[in-house]
Parts: C-alpha cells; structure tokens; sequence
C-alpha cells in the first residue's frame, strides 16, 4: 500500500532516521521510567550536588535528588505535553479546516475569520494569563497550547480539502450517494491529513519548549517533575554545580529537535520534490 | 417525454477571487434533451464545456442559471439530491486512478455504494452482485482483483473497475466524460463495449463526452458538437457525419486523423480560447472562413434543419 | 548518402531498484533519404527509448548493451558526450511532447532561439540570425512577435509549433517527433501534421514520427514499423501495413480502432497486458496475447520474413494470411 511507500521515504531522509531515534530513545524512558531511572525521581539522598557518578550518571541536585532520575521521569511530562497538546491541536485543526474547506460558502468565509485572528493570538502570552487566573496545573497548560495552536492546522487542512474536493473520487463519491459526513470522514481527512501530521510534529517540539519555557519562569505545575523546573531550580547552582543545569538543557534541546527532525522527514516523504508546504487558501 | 431536459443552461466560472465581475462562460445558455436509453455524444475540442455541462447534469456543480428537468423532476438550484435520484444519476471520469480513493481496496469502493443504496440484503450477497459484474468486466478471478489497491492495477483494469461501479447502480442516465482518451489504443474497445454492454441492457441514457470522432461516431446514436459553451449543432450520428452544416463542424471533420478517408481541410484560423464578459453575434465568427458581417452581429440559435438535425449558424439558415 | 539512418542490432536497457529492463530489444531498422517513418505501439513499447538512443539523451540510468546507431554517417554508439554536443541539434534534432518543460520559463523565446543557434555558430552575425528565427516561425505558421514572448504566453499548439521551429533553426537533416502532436486539440493537430508535411517536402527532410495514433501516421508517413515489447514486429510502405497488416499484433493494434468496427461490429481490443522487460524472453514478445501462438511462438524468436512488399517477425505469417 501507500503508507508502505511513505514510510520507506521518510526513512531514507537522514534527519528522519535521527528524529526518529532520538525520539524512539525518549518513549522508551517514558514508558520505561521505573525500571532504568537508578531510583525514585523525588527521592533526596545525602549527597548533595555531587558530581557526576556511577550512582548518580548526572549527579545530584541541591536537595540530593538524582538529576538522571529525575530527567528520565520528566520524560514522561514533556512528551504527554507534547503528545495532548499538539494531538488536540490537530485534531482541532482537521475538524475545523475540513469543514471549512468541504463545505464553502458562508461557513468557511466566517472560520477563515476565526482561524486568521486566532493566528494572531500570542500563544505563551495567553498561558501566562491562564496560569495567573487559574493557577498552575499541567492539564491547562496542555489544554491552552492545544486549544491556540490549531489554526495552522486549519489552515493546512482546508488547503486540502480544497484541492481533494475537485478529485474525481470525491466527486465520484457523491454520485454514488455518499453524504457529505462520510464523505468527510473516510476520503477527505484521511487522504488529506499528512501534512497536519507533519506540521504537529513540529508542534510537540513547540509544546514541549513552552512548558519547559513556563516551568523555567516558575509558573509550572508545582506537582510534576519537568526539565524545565529542574532548570529553574538549577539556576542557583550552576556557577559550582553545571551537570545540574547541563543535563536538563541537553534533553530539552534533544527534544525539540528530535520532533523537528522528524517533521523534516515527514515532509519529505509527503512531498517528494522536496516544495514547499502550500499553506494559504 | 425526454428523461433529462435542459434548459438556457449556464455555467459561469469567475476569473478571479478579486475580480468578481468577470467570467468564463464554460456553459452558455445550452437547450438539450437527452432521451431514455440514447447514447448521446458531446464532441468539442478542449475547453469548450464539455465536462462542466457533464458535471451541472450529473447535479455535482450548480449552474448558474437555467432549468435542469430529469424525469419530469426540477433538479436546478440543488445538489441536494435524495438517494434514489442520486442512484440514477452516475458519472465516470477520465483518469480511472484519479476515481478511486487510494487508500481503499477495490473490493472496499464496490460495496460501498451498494450498500448505500441498499442493494443486496448483506454483504454475502452484494459480493455475488459484484463477482457477476466482475466477471461481466472479464476480471477473473474475481477475489483477485477485489483484493488490490486502485495502483496495483492497469489502467484498463481500473476503468473497467469504474464502469462498473457505477453501472451496477443500474442509474438512468450516466455521464461518460472522456472515459477512455487516458488509455491506451488496444485497451479503450475492452473499455467501450464493457459500457456498451451494460449501457444497453439497462437502456441507460448516456451522455459520452469526447473529443475524438471516431470514438464518437462509434459509441452515440445521437451527436452534439460544442464550441465556447455553446452547442453549434445536434442530430443523428448518421445526419452529423454525412451531412455536417455547420462550419466548425465541418472544420472539425477535416482535421479529425483517419485511417482511410482524405477529407479536404478548410483552412482556419487561430485557436478555441474562451469567452470572457459580452460578446455580440456567433463566438466563432472570428475564425470561420464563411462568415459575413451580420454573423458578428447576431446570435444564431438552433434551427431544425431536417429532421432532429439541428445548427445554428445563419449561413445555414439563409440557404434553408 | 542514400541511408540517413542504420541501426543494426540495437539493445537499450535500463536499471531500476536492481532490475534489468529490455526497453528496446535487438532492433534493426533502415530510414532512407527523404522517408518519415512512423514507430507505431502502445505505451511502453520502447519507442520514445529508440528515439533517446539515436539523440544520444539516454537518461542516467540507461545505455546500449549492444548494436550499433548510424545516423548520417556518425557512429552514433562511438561519440563522446563532447561530440554528441556538436553535432545533436544542429545535423539532427528532437520535438518532445511535453514541450513545456523544455524551455526556460524566464527567457523569452527569441533569446532561446538565438542561443540554440549561436551554440552551433558562435561567428554568426546578428541579422542572420535574425532572419533565420524569422523564416522558421514562417515556416511554422507563427507571427514574428512570439519571439518576445515568454513561454507560459503562448498556448500548448504555439509552444509545439516553437519546438518544432527551434528543432529546424538549424537546418538538420533529420529530425524526430516523439509524440510530438499527442496533447493538441484536433485542429491544431492537424494543422501542424500539415506543416510537418510540407516541411518534409521543401526542406527533404528525413525523420521519425513516433506516436501511438496510427491516424497521426497515416496522414503524415510513407512508411511504419511496428514496435510491441521492444522489438520491431512489422516494418513496410504505409499502405501496407494499414490496409493489408500481417503480423497478428499490426492487425489487432489496428483493429482496435474504431474506424474499422463500421456497419455495427464492434470494437476490437488486445486482451492481456505488455509482457514483463525485466524478464528475458525467449520467443515472440507478442506469443501471449496472440490468438495464433503455438509451441514455436514460445520458444524461439521469429525473424524478419519479406513478405509481400514488408518485413513481418511471425512463425505463423502464413496461416495467418488466410
Ligand atoms: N472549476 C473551474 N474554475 C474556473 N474555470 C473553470 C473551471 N472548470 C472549467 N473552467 C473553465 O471553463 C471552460 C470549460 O472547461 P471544461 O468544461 O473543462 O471544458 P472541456 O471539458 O470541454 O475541455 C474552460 O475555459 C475552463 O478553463
Ligand atoms: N528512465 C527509465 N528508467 C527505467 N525504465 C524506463 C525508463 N524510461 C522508460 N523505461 C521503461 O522502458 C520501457 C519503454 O519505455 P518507452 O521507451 O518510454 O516506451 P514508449 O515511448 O513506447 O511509451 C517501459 O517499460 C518503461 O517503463
Ligand atoms: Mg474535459
Ligand atoms: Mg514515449
């Protein structure tokens, strides 16, 4: 099938093979958190702020937590920040852009309105507002990105569904009497998805960068262990005790770019002459 | 009465999102009446209309004004049609693997709109229904080909596939628009008789759309030739090809490559272009080597000029 | 000269994911002064790829395995790229189909000309280019103002009647069209079939027509070869091998068009599919499909027989006479 040939593309992109590691590395600490991470993340030990050591990989911080424990668990906010905010992104985004786009008219003259002013909403500055009304909690971070970040994905989406509708099958589908829901639904999104795909990649990087981003200004969920804390937490230290601000900072920055690496990939498997994504309407 | 009936048909495309006065008159103001079970072919060269008149029949893109009247039924103003009048409507592309959603199996995008429409009490049965069609198609075995995915098969194969399909929804009237100019030579008569074939047992009124000739001459009872929009002449196969009227068909004629005849050519000028705002008298004043000055100055409509051979053009009508 | 053309033997084969595809397979063929001979077949029949191995433009992944090409008294097979270079373009030329692509977007059709003549005479004088890229365009029934143009200006029947024009500017003597009127509407077809024609005579042209409308053919040939798998399975006068085909393919490619199922007969159809080129094939290419293939059909290869006034590749050619 296509997907078979979609696949043996991405891996044939360099960066798609190391986004994909990369990223392959992170889900396995995810998933994996307690049986490699040497320890409880939570955990203080005496040690305090020691070197680097074969107990403690990374060292520990000032309360004498492991850092390598602690970044392997934090693994796990990071990519749930980046997997729930961007997959609502997405899922948003291809709702709203296929409808727009399907349908025309009216409806797609007033969402191309919404989707132009909400790209225009300084995402992080709103999480700020939210998290000053609301309070700190990792569920509205995650909620807010998703629920600012989708417009793009409209965007693409619609482009989409715009040029899928003047397709022979969909038109095809139509004269054979399928509504225009199922229409939607089993010939539109899925043939017209990728490219949100690829661009939700991106996403998570963003996501995962924004939450650390918050963390690191002391504004994170107070009860969850992220990268970014750990580095805002750091910012003490670091002048005597590098590995506590290094190691962290290496993992954000492995992140971000694992999810960019990948969208690399993904776009070249979708766009073979290596074009530009068609963004506009 | 005639199943599908048409009239002062118009399609006007806008030229751009920003230019909203302007227009390409795709359709413009086409009578017709397609007749229960006739093969009616629609012959033009490239952007003179033919597939968007294909498209507003088949009730897929609306016009932008006129009457569309199928089985005695006002169809203008909607696409939203209910399901039994969709089923007896059905269209077939040119690009066979453009017709197929390619993450769908064959057998997947057959029974679909089966059961859409409610044909065969399950699933069993409705696979009987399309192993009969299959077969019909000369696609054995059967399971084989339902099995693949719209690339893993031959163009000739595919198409065959889309005849079907919309065939087996035993439709009243079916658009063919340029179901075989994709396809190789040796593959388009497997294509054609398999259409045929079911077009006739069903007495299913067909609109093929073509720009070939002979391919028209051999598939349709009855002939339309179009020029920018409009039709410039309509009557019997027979009538249009021994006895063409109008100019353009005429030059049509005598450039069409053949085998055997040496037709002399009639020397015209300029190329098809499109019809862009206002325009006084016949669109193909321009380029016809006969014409005189009232033809840039009125609009020649449909004359009968024997019997259900019809042309507009005034030197026509003049010599009547 | 009276052979403008000599290929003996000729074996074009491409490499693609490790396979080896035989596009064109032992193929001999002749092309003398003043003929235009049409390669007819379906797609995938090998004839584009003839038509590259005689131009030298082989893509990458292409190249001759054996035989040998000569055209105008060059052996074709032995030139380095540097030769081809001075001599395609200029002794011998190529119209494509998707004409579109070949040109330059941002360079108006006049400076295009006048560098594919400049390449071949660098010492030329202004004014006889000029008039050179004038008497061309005459040629080709377009106005002189095209030169300012840019291609996407031009409709697809004046951007072939440009190729073909950029194709002549340097007067070759041979010259090939590939498809070179499959995208045109019926008029404009038929109006630069005409031009060809005349072409052919003013000029004595010798060429190759390659297409798969065997009505293209027959306006503007005198005389066919019939390509099917890579082999050439039919080759003769126009005239016989229209009206009077032999060879079992010849007959079912032309009576699959719909001119000849007159008087209420069908259409007529090749049931089956190309054979596979990657796969060597021992006997006749066409043994699948053909309704007369017996044993010998599968296990040796025909060769060519002259058989009233053409050459045909077919064991059976005599039952299928009857
Ligand atoms: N969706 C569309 N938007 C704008 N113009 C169109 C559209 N579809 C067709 N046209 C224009 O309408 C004219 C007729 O097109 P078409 O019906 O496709 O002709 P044909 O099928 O005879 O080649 C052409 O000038 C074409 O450019
Ligand atoms: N660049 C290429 N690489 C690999 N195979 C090719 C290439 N070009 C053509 N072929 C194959 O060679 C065969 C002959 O192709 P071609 O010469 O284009 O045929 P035709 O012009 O008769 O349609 C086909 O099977 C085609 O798939
Ligand atoms: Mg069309
Ligand atoms: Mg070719």
């Amino acid at each position: 099938m296509k997907l078979k040939e979609f696949w043996k593309r991405y891996f044939e992109h360099p960066y798609g093979v190391a986004g994909f590691v990369i990223f392959a590395v992170l889900l396995f600490m995810a998933i994996f958190a307690p049986l490699i991470s040497m320890g409880k993340p939570n955990e203080m030990s005496g040690d305090i702020l020691s070197p680097p050591s074969l107990k403690y990989p990374f060292g520990t911080d000032h309360l004498g937590r492991s850092v390598y424990s602690r970044i392997v668990y934090g693994t796990r906010v990071s990519l749930s920040v980046g997997f729930v905010a961007a997959g609502l992104s997405a899922l948003i985004g291809i709702f709203i852009g296929a409808f727009s786009g399907y349908f025309g008219g009216m409806v797609d003259e007033v969402m191309s309105k919404i989707i132009d002013s909400f790209l225009m909403i300084p995402v992080f500055f709103l999480i700020l507002i939210i998290v000053a009304i609301f309070g700190s909690n990792l569920f509205y971070i995650m909620l807010v990105i998703g629920l600012t970040t989708w417009p793009r994905n409209a965007r693409i989406m619609r482009a989409q569904t715009l040029s899928l509708k003047e397709r022979a099958f969909v038109k095809v589908a139509k004269s054979l009497g399928e509504g225009d829901l199922r229409i939607l639904m089993t010939h539109i999104i899925p043939n017209g998805m990728y490219p949100v795909v690829a661009n939700s990649a991106l996403q998570m990087g963003g996501a995962i960068l924004a939450e650390a981003a918050l963390s690191f200004l002391g504004l994170g969920d107070p009860n969850i262990t992220s990268w970014g804390k750990m580095i805002n937490e750091a910012r003490t230290y670091m002048a005597f005790a590098w590995w506590t601000i290094v190691f962290p900072g290496i993992f954000i920055i492995l992140a971000v770019v694992a999810f960019s690496f990948i969208a690399d990939g993904l776009q070249y498997a979708l766009y073979p002459k290596l074009k530009e994504v068609e963004e506009s309407g | 009465m005639s199943l599908v009936k048409v009239e002062k048909l118009r399609k006007y495309f806008p030229l751009s999102k920003f230019r909203r006065g302007r227009f390409v008159k795709a359709v413009d103001g086409v009578d017709l009446n397609v007749e229960k079970g006739e093969i009616l072919g629609i012959l033009g060269e490239s952007g003179c209309g033919k597939s968007t008149l294909g498209l507003v029949m088949s009730r897929l893109e609306l016009e932008t004004s006129g009457r569309i009247l199928f089985d005695g039924k006002d169809l203008s103003g909607t696409l939203r049609l209910n399901t039994e009048t969709r089923r007896r409507i059905q269209i077939i592309f040119q690009n066979p693997y453009d017709s197929f959603d390619p993450r769908l199996s064959v057998k997947t995008s057959l029974l679909t709109p089966l059961k859409i429409h409610k044909i065969g009490k399950n699933d069993e049965e409705r696979l009987k229904i399309v192993a009969e069609y299959m077969e019909k198609a000369g696609l054995i075995p059967y399971d084989d080909f339902l099995r693949r995915y719209p690339h893993e098969l031959s163009g000739g194969q595919l198409q065959r596939i889309s005849v079907l399909r919309a065939m087996m929804l035993k439709p009243d009237f079916l658009v063919a628009d340029e179901c075989v100019s994709m396809l190789d030579v040796s593959v388009r008569a497997e294509v054609i008789n398999l259409l045929l074939d079911l077009v006739e047992s069903n007495s299913t009124a067909t609109m093929f759309i073509t720009h070939d000739i002979s391919l028209g001459k051999y598939v349709s009872n009855r002939m339309a030739v179009m020029y920018l929009g409009k039709i410039v002449e309509i009557g019997k196969t027979e009538d249009i090809m021994n006895n063409p009227l109008h100019p353009y068909t005429r030059i049509l004629m005598s450039y069409s490559p053949s085998l055997f005849k040496r037709i002399e050519r009639i020397p015209v000028e300029g190329e098809v272009g499109s019809v862009v705002g206002e325009r006084k008298g016949c669109y193909f004043a321009g380029r016809c080597p006969f014409s005189t000055k009232a033809c840039f100055e009125i609009q020649p409509s449909l004359v009968e000029v024997e019997d259900g051979h019809h042309v507009a053009c005034l030197e026509v009508e003049k010599q009547l | 000269m009276d052979e403008v053309l000599v290929i003996e033997n000729l074996t074009v084969v491409y490499t693609k994911n490790g396979k080896r595809i035989k596009a064109v397979d032992r193929v001999d063929l002749k092309v003398n002064q003043g003929d235009m001979i049409g390669i007819v077949g379906e797609s995938g029949s090998g004839k584009s790829t003839l038509a590259h191995a005689v131009m030298g433009l082989l893509p990458s992944n292409g190249f001759i395995a054996e035989g040998k090409i000569r055209l105008l008294g060059y052996e074709i097979t032995r030139l380095n790229d540097d030769e081809m270079r001075k001599i395609r373009w200029k002794e011998f030329s190529m119209v494509f189909q998707k004409s579109m692509n070949a040109l330059s977007p941002v360079h108006k059709i006049g400076e295009q000309m006048k560098e594919a003549v400049i390449v071949h005479e660098p010492e030329i004088g202004e004014t006889e280019v000029e008039s050179r890229m004038k008497k061309v365009l005459d040629m080709v029934n377009l106005p002189h103002r095209v030169l300012k143009s840019y291609p996407h200006e031009l409709s697809g029947g004046m951007m072939q009647r440009v190729m073909i024009a950029l194709a002549l500017i340097n007067n070759p003597k041979f010259v090939i069209f590939d498809e070179a009127t499959t995208a045109l509407d019926v008029v404009t077809q038929g109006q630069i079939l005409d031009e060809i024609k005349n072409l052919v005579e003013r000029l004595s042209l010798t060429g190759m027509v390659i297409t798969h409308d065997i009505g293209v053919v027959a306006e503007i040939c005198n005389k066919i070869a019939v390509m099917y798998a890579g082999r050439i399975v039919e080759e003769g006068p126009k005239e016989k091998i229209l009206y009077d085909p032999l060879h079992p393919y010849t007959k079912a490619l032309i009576s699959s068009h719909p001119e000849l199922a007159e008087g209420g007969g069908r259409m007529r159809g090749i049931p089956g599919n190309l054979p596979d080129l990657s796969k060597e094939i021992k006997g006749c290419v066409f043994a699948e499909r053909c309704p007369h293939a017996e044993k010998i059909c599968f296990d040796d290869r025909p060769g060519f027989v002259k058989i009233s006034g053409r050459k045909v590749a077919c064991f059976k050619i005599k039952e299928v006479e009857e």
